[in-house]
């Protein structure tokens, strides 16, 4: 994960904010990464579509008046932190809405430090997963994909929903690192889940 | 992979501290066709010299340094002839250097370590590197000429419809694949397929790989983040141009 470059939205109409930031950020030792503007909530929420976020940088001014249209957004990034750029005072209420703040007055490095140590409070929970063999019915479905059978397919022999299927797909790849059903196959094998011989083809 | 990355470069930056700084960046200056013994030429003086836009020389070099482009760059249409060349010459690397390099790392690992799974190896690789050509192949023949033909038309007085027969989100889709199975190859090299007397060949494949992977990445975000859209300005501009 260390070579992860994390998607960071900067949400901020100030353009030399958000030139400042980017430009922070850019330098940083360690941590990478891919930096977004957005001029607003709704440029965020369309951003959100196809990347998938791990910090938003927004000023509380481009909230203030659009409360629900910001909570509606929060809703689809449980997985993000919410990071205030504050310039000024903001009342206690819409700030508690954010992870964390980030104030003008804050160096470079506080800036990385802080965005360091909300990443290590996730990355505790994720080693959990990582760390973890497969369980028993994920090498089940692995067993099934590796020898030619669809999701649809392994949920009927499983009887599970594809749905199921889908969740122990992307689980199984999040602990073995392998997305591809071709590599999946290799790792099976060298794993002993599956005969070479039983593999068609 | 990349240390000390963090130099933000700039017009008076020299080409040699940019090297220095990241050594990746060879690959950016071999991509646009610019050679070795650089003196202490500045970003500005090579961009001259080279007709290269420096705006976006900049956006390149500071991609290579991990920074994004901000969407406030000013590109000119010239650039695209640039940009076009760079990803030509990128391709080759691909197809001719890297890919080539990386199947005779896995023919040499099959020859000391016999392992059923090596040859696995071997298989996919064979298969990915198949799927990435298509892939290559595809923007050198439909994607490119498509653009460079829409390029030459600001020049004409030619009022015929051009078609657009290509999409950027299906684009996407390709390059997410590409990077997927190198990912997965990484993986198996070095959590899982069983070693014997193979250590260096996998370490220097491993490096390949690494190398591949970053090229690869920008590769994606300058077709993503600056070509496409520099494309579809140009669309509409001689849109435009063909209603006046």
């Amino acid at each position: 994960m260390k070579n992860k470059k994390f998607n960071i939205v900067i949400a901020e109409p100030s353009c030399i904010i958000f030139e400042g930031l980017s430009g922070i950020l850019g330098r940083q030792n360690g941590l990478q990464f891919i930096i977004h503007k957005a001029d607003g909530l709704s440029e965020l929420s369309q951003i959100i579509q196809s990347i998938s976020v791990d910090f938003v940088l927004i000023n509380p001014v481009l909230v203030q008046n659009q409360t629900k249209l910001f909570y509606s957004i929060k809703k689809l990034l449980p997985e993000a932190y919410w990071i205030a750029i504050a310039y000024s005072l903001f009342d206690q209420q819409l700030m508690s809405q954010f992870d964390s703040v980030i104030t003008v007055n804050d160096s470079p490095s506080q800036i990385a430090d802080l965005l360091a140590k909300l990443l290590n409070s996730r990355t505790g929970a994720e080693k959990e997963i990582q760390t973890g063999t497969l369980s028993d019915r994920e090498t089940e479905v692995l067993k099934l994909l590796v020898t030619g059978n669809s999701n649809r397919e392994i949920a009927e022999k499983l009887f599970i929903s594809p749905h199921t299927v889908i969740t122990h797909r992307k689980n199984i790849s999040q602990k073995t690192g392998i997305k591809s059903v071709s590599g999946l196959t290799i790792f099976a094998v060298v794993n002993n889940i599956i005969e070479l011989d039983k593999l068609n083809g | 992979m990349n240390h000390r990355n963090n130099l933000f470069v700039t017009p008076d930056v020299k080409i040699s501290e940019i090297i220095l700084n990241n050594p990746y960046s060879l690959l950016m200056l071999e991509h646009l066709g610019l050679e070795l013994a650089v003196k202490d030429k500045t970003v500005e003086q090579v961009c001259l010299e080279n007709t290269i836009g420096v705006d976006l020389f900049l956006t390149f070099a500071n991609l290579f340094n991990g920074t994004v482009p901000s969407g406030n760059e000013e590109y000119s249409f010239k650039d695209i002839q640039t940009i076009i060349r760079y990803l030509q010459k990128e391709h080759l690397y691909y197809l001719d250097e890297m890919y080539p390099g990386i199947l005779s790392y896995i023919e040499e690992m099959n020859a000391v370590n016999n392992h059923a799974e090596i040859i696995m190896v071997e298989k996919f690789f064979d298969e990915y590197f198949n799927e990435v050509k298509e892939h290559l192949n595809y923007e050198n023949e439909v994607v490119f000429p498509y653009i460079i033909s829409l390029y030459n038309k600001l020049n004409t007085t030619e009022t015929k419809n051009f078609s657009i027969n290509y999409s950027a989100s299906e684009y996407q889709e390709h390059h997410s694949n590409i990077e997927e199975k190198l990912t997965d190859l990484k993986n198996l090299l070095i959590k899982y397929l069983p070693q014997k007397n193979d250590q260096q060949i996998r370490r220097k494949m491993l490096f390949s790989l690494f190398e591949l992977e970053y090229d690869l990445n920008i590769h994606t975000q300058i077709e993503n983040s600056i070509l496409i859209p520099l494309v579809k300005h140009l669309e509409k501009h001689l849109k435009l141009k063909n209603e006046k």
